[in-house]
């Protein structure tokens, strides 16, 4: 299926913490993944396991109070932890696009659609030039794609030397604004350029959302919980969006969800996270044919299904772990029927049991 | 509601405070038993006995309180304020409010400029460096200016660049008082009067009269400005919509002034019309201090004078101003934030 | 049912501890508030010492009567530099350094200061929590009640906000006469609608909380409502405004004693003290500025206390 080519994005042994009032939060206790090129991984696990941690890490915008421990995040190769704020910046803006939660909160009310799509482009001033002098030679209107498709390629040096004033960079900024909403699947792009996010709909602003990390032609698309907003038909429709742009564009993506269904839907890969790690590692049809870890066993059996009868709703018996006073080695044991003397001491780490079929499990 | 229903509903409010600031100050300086005579104002301590009984009934202050209202309301709409009392010549109120509220309305016009410009970039600079040092550094400036003695700082700064610097041979800024007025009445405005008429000595010499009394104005009022800026910036930069703008690689100077600040001043701009009322009150000690012929130092020289035609010029003025500010600033706040219909 | 409600009484108050516990805390972790507290605190013990350190009677000099206002007086620094203006009514006995100067009658500048320093603790004392009081309580009860007396009460405040607040004080004190009463009267009426748009603000949101209908089909009555739950879960953003007000009412209060509000010439009080120097201030600047440096700090010490507190009460910016 995937030749065994080297991840986009590797997490190695991460650990944060956040320093609070109440104590130190171990948040985040070892964190490993792999996101291999146009592959979809979702990360799933409950509220509070660490999955938004980790994106947040992956990004460098965790809040003040936080500290990287230790580990490793190699994008291409090159370890993201030693980056400054400024290189950083850089990755965020060309490299990688995140869209969260709720729109609502995360769209600034007082700036018009257009101010906070456009300046997204406006971040990549020689693309931009790029595509102002590519459009002349195709003399047509450049779009989207075609946007897409120079990233990457050098400029040659006569093209390097052309002069493109500020208004026609403007203007070809308006238009793949234009053109990218289109992309998204949205009804009349020039009069939601002039609105207000309050004006539109929970749906239409996360499309626009997508719309502005797509603008940034990323190499790594971070999607936390952003159908967990929305009711369910919307949902299904930006599952569906996203469907059809995996083909599109040339990013790999990291869902972030709480919900496995939304992961079945959409994901090539499932990497189930709790408390803090990550315990299961499988291509979507693997995990759920064969889970391994007890926690994901679990998961899947309080899954309620419409097509079986099944009496009781089976929970998972216990609490999430209390994350200033975790308990030592595995952070499940408490709550796992298989619990040996091992769990207690150490925490086990991911190994490849099955091909393509990674677990964190003293079991195996 | 419509936005001008807003407004009318404002102005019919504006309307009733007045006849109740009116009211108010009438019986205090007419009717209230205690305190200065009302017609203290008008005698002096070489008129005989009947002269005195003369003047009250001149002025119609033997009458009952209320009729004396009723006549004054009625003279007002008038047009007719009454006269001043001794101290002003006896001119007639409205001519001695007139003649001086231009010097007020200049000192309070550059004290708030300063006060914007010295304030806001405080508030910022706290907010984005919370508890750090220069956070720490600017609350303190902030406070100081809040808890300085208005009649202690005009003081300092006299003493200082004028005292002080011609003692030593620097350049020094004049103490006290402003030129005449030397310039053809176009706006009002002293300042922009002599550039409309292009007369540049009297432009520098204003402003340097100028430069002490509004620094002292603004000093006072900067702290509170600054500190709502802080408060302000404070609870925007943890919103989510700031994170977005991070995320999505934006420079932090962007994501300061074009995310961040419009968001953060929309709650100062609304405030502004409760420090805009210090910032007048303000002006009468610094007036004083500074010999500045502004209205303040009037109505002072009023107060100890009980005159109440003065004095009923100056706060039914003063009242329509706050609330015309606080409408104007209502107003404002409506067309900045686009989520706001009245 | 007696020890029910005695143990959820101990559980209240068990979390109202911690909470006081942690605001505790991050006050300690603030370097200006517990700066402006130690200066507090120091101002605070001087003035309870004043008059034990300091002779009060060393303020009414030989010779001099409440009725006279004297208009010539002798400026000192020190015995070698006198500056003379005219023979003076007190005169000072025996040489002396002054280590702040004198004022216009020959009286010991730090001594006068340290006199003046309770004079306007105290009165500032009173008028804050006079003001706050008055405004607070008619402003709960109006806000509570609602209708016609709130409208009222609003109508009111809202014609003591038109006035320039230095304004009104003047014309109240002008008019109440000069002692220190009325002044303190003058400026608890001044000072007391802010406190009625605050507490009404917040009576008026926690009035719509759920645990009010619920104490109320518990049968409690209105006052108890009010007083014991609605007002005591509003306290926090008036203790604030107490300790912010303060500052600004020290400022006001010396500063109508400047302007010659004062009772008595000869009175220490610290914006008194500066009057006297209001005519000599390039010739004997210490007379203002010893007494005003004075209520600077007392004034900033106790404004970063509340500026402090004010953060760190605010809801939203506890974690």
């Amino acid at each position: 299926m995937k030749e065994k080519e080297d991840p986009v994005l590797e997490v190695k042994d991460l650990r944060v913490d956040f320093h609070t009032y109440r104590g130190e939060v171990k948040a985040l206790n070892g964190v490993a993944l792999k996101l291999y090129k146009r592959e979809v991984l979702s990360l799933v696990g409950e509220s509070g396991c660490g999955k938004s941690v980790t994106a947040l890490t992956i990004i460098n915008l965790l809040p003040e109070n936080a500290s990287v421990l230790g580990g490793e995040i190699l994008f291409k190769g090159i370890n993201l932890l030693k980056k400054s704020k400024e290189e950083m910046r850089v990755l965020r803006a060309e490299e990688f696009a995140s869209v969260f939660q709720d729109p609502m909160t995360f769209l600034n009310p007082v700036l018009t659609m257009g101010t906070q799509l456009e300046e997204v482009f406006m971040l990549d001033a020689e693309a931009l030039k790029q595509a102002v002098v590519k459009q002349k030679s195709l003399r047509r209107d450049l779009g989207y794609s075609d946007f897409l498709s120079l990233k990457g390629e050098h400029q040659s040096p006569s093209t390097s030397n052309v002069e493109v004033s500020k208004a026609e960079i403007k203007k070809m900024a308006k238009n793949l604004c234009v053109d990218i909403l289109r992309i998204v699947k949205l009804p009349d792009p020039e009069r939601i350029l002039k609105q207000y996010p309050f004006e539109l709909s929970g749906g239409m602003r996360q499309r626009c959302m997508i719309a502005m990390a797509l603008a940034r032609r990323p190499s790594v698309f971070i999607a936390d919980e952003i159908t967990t907003a929305l009711d369910v038909t919307i949902q299904a429709q930006i599952l569906h969006l996203m469907r059809e742009l995996r083909d599109t564009i040339d990013a790999s993506t990291l869902m972030i969800t709480h919900d496995l269904a939304v992961a079945a839907e959409i994901a090539d890969k499932i990497a189930v996270m709790y408390g803090g790690n990550v315990v299961e590692v499988a291509s979507t049809r693997e995990i759920f044919r064969n889970p391994l870890h007890p926690y994901t066993k679990m998961l899947m059996r309080a899954i309620p299904t419409v097509t079986r009868s099944v009496e009781k709703l089976e929970a998972i018996p216990g609490t999430v772990p209390d994350l200033i006073d975790p308990p030592p080695g595995c952070r499940f044991h408490p709550r796992c029927p298989s619990a040996m003397e091992k769990c207690n001491i150490e925490t086990p780490e991911l190994k490849e049991i099955v091909e393509n079929h990674e677990v964190a499990c003293y079991l195996y | 509601m419509k936005l001008y229903e807003y407004i009318i509903r404002r102005l019919i409010l504006l309307v009733f405070v007045l006849f109740a600031v009116s009211v108010v100050i009438f019986y205090l300086l007419r009717g209230f038993p205690t305190g200065i005579a009302p017609w203290a104002a008008y005698i002096h301590p070489r008129m005989t006995a009947e002269q005195i009984e003369a003047v009250i009934r001149a002025h119609g202050f033997d009458r009952p309180i209320w009729e004396q209202y009723f006549y004054w309301l009625r003279d007002v709409f008038n047009g007719d304020w009454g006269l001043t009392g001794i101290w002003a010549q006896g001119r007639p109120a409205n001519e001695v409010f007139f003649n001086h509220f231009p010097y007020t309305v200049e000192l309070s016009v550059f004290g708030t400029i300063l006060t914007i410009a010295i304030g806001v970039p405080l508030g910022i600079i706290s907010a984005i460096k919370n508890n750090k040092l220069p956070d720490h550094v600017s609350r303190v400036i902030a406070l100081a200016g809040y808890s300085t003695p208005a009649y202690w700082f005009g003081f300092i700064l006299q003493l200082v660049f004028f005292y002080y610097f011609s003692l030593w041979g620097l350049p020094h800024l004049p103490s006290s008082g402003a030129p005449d007025f030397a310039v053809a009445k176009i706006i009002g405005l002293p300042i922009f009067d002599g550039l409309l008429a292009g007369n540049l000595t009297y432009v520098w010499d204003e402003f340097l009269h100028l430069i002490l009394p509004s620094f002292s104005l603004s000093f006072i009022s900067l702290g509170f400005l600054a500190r709502i800026v802080r408060a302000s910036m404070l609870e925007v930069l943890r919103q989510d919509y700031i994170t977005m703008a991070r995320s999505k690689g934006l420079k932090e100077r962007v994501v300061i002034y074009r995310h961040a600040l419009k968001n953060a001043l929309i709650p100062a701009v609304t405030l502004t019309g409760i420090f805009f009322a210090a910032i007048l009150g303000g002006a009468m000690i610094t007036e004083y201090v500074f010999s500045w012929p502004g209205v303040g130092q009037q109505a002072l020289r009023a107060v100890f004078q009980g005159d109440s035609n003065f004095l009923l010029v100056y706060n039914l003025v003063f009242a329509t101003v706050i609330v015309l500010a606080n409408l104007v600033v209502d107003v404002i706040y409506a067309f900045l934030d686009p989520r706001i219909k009245y | 049912m007696q020890s029910r409600s005695s143990e959820v009484r101990k559980g209240e108050w068990e979390a109202r501890l911690a909470d006081m516990k942690y605001t505790l805390y991050l006050f300690r972790k603030n370097p200006l508030v517990m700066s402006g507290t130690i200066i507090s605190l120091f101002f605070i013990t001087l003035a309870l010492l004043a008059n034990i350190i300091v002779d009060p009677n060393l303020a009414y000099p030989e010779g001099y009567s409440n009725a006279i206002y004297p208009f010539e007086r002798k400026y000192m620094w020190s015995v070698d530099n006198m500056i003379n203006w005219g023979p003076g009514i007190a005169l000072y006995h025996g040489p002396e350094f002054f280590y702040l100067g004198t004022d216009g009658w020959g009286r010991d500048l730090l001594k006068m200061v340290v006199l003046a320093i309770p004079i306007d603790l105290y009165y500032a004392v009173i008028i804050t929590i006079g003001a706050a009081v008055f405004g607070t309580l008619l402003g709960a009860i109006a806000g509570y009640i609602g209708g016609v007396m709130d409208e009222a009460l609003l109508r009111i405040t809202d014609v003591f906000f038109a006035f320039p607040p230095l304004v009104l004080a003047l014309v109240f004190a002008a008019m109440f006469g000069r002692t220190l009463e009325t002044l303190v009267l003058s400026l608890v009426l001044v000072w007391w609608p802010p406190y009625v748009r605050l507490i009404r603000g917040q009576v008026l949101s926690e009035k719509e909380k759920p645990y009010v209908e619920a104490l109320r089909a518990l049968g409690a009555s209105h006052s108890r409502i009010l007083f014991r739950h609605v007002l005591l879960n509003s306290i926090y953003p008036i203790l604030v405004q107490v300790t912010m007000d303060f500052g600004g009412v020290i400022l006001t209060f010396s500063a109508l004693m400047f302007l010659g509000f004062s009772p008595s010439p000869a009175l220490p009080e610290l914006g008194n003290l500066a009057s006297d120097g209001y005519g000599h201030v390039f010739d004997a600047p210490w007379v203002i500025f010893f007494p005003g440096l004075t209520m600077l700090i007392i004034s900033l010490a106790f404004n970063l206390v509340g500026d402090g507190l004010r953060d760190i009460l605010d809801p939203r910016l506890r974690r």
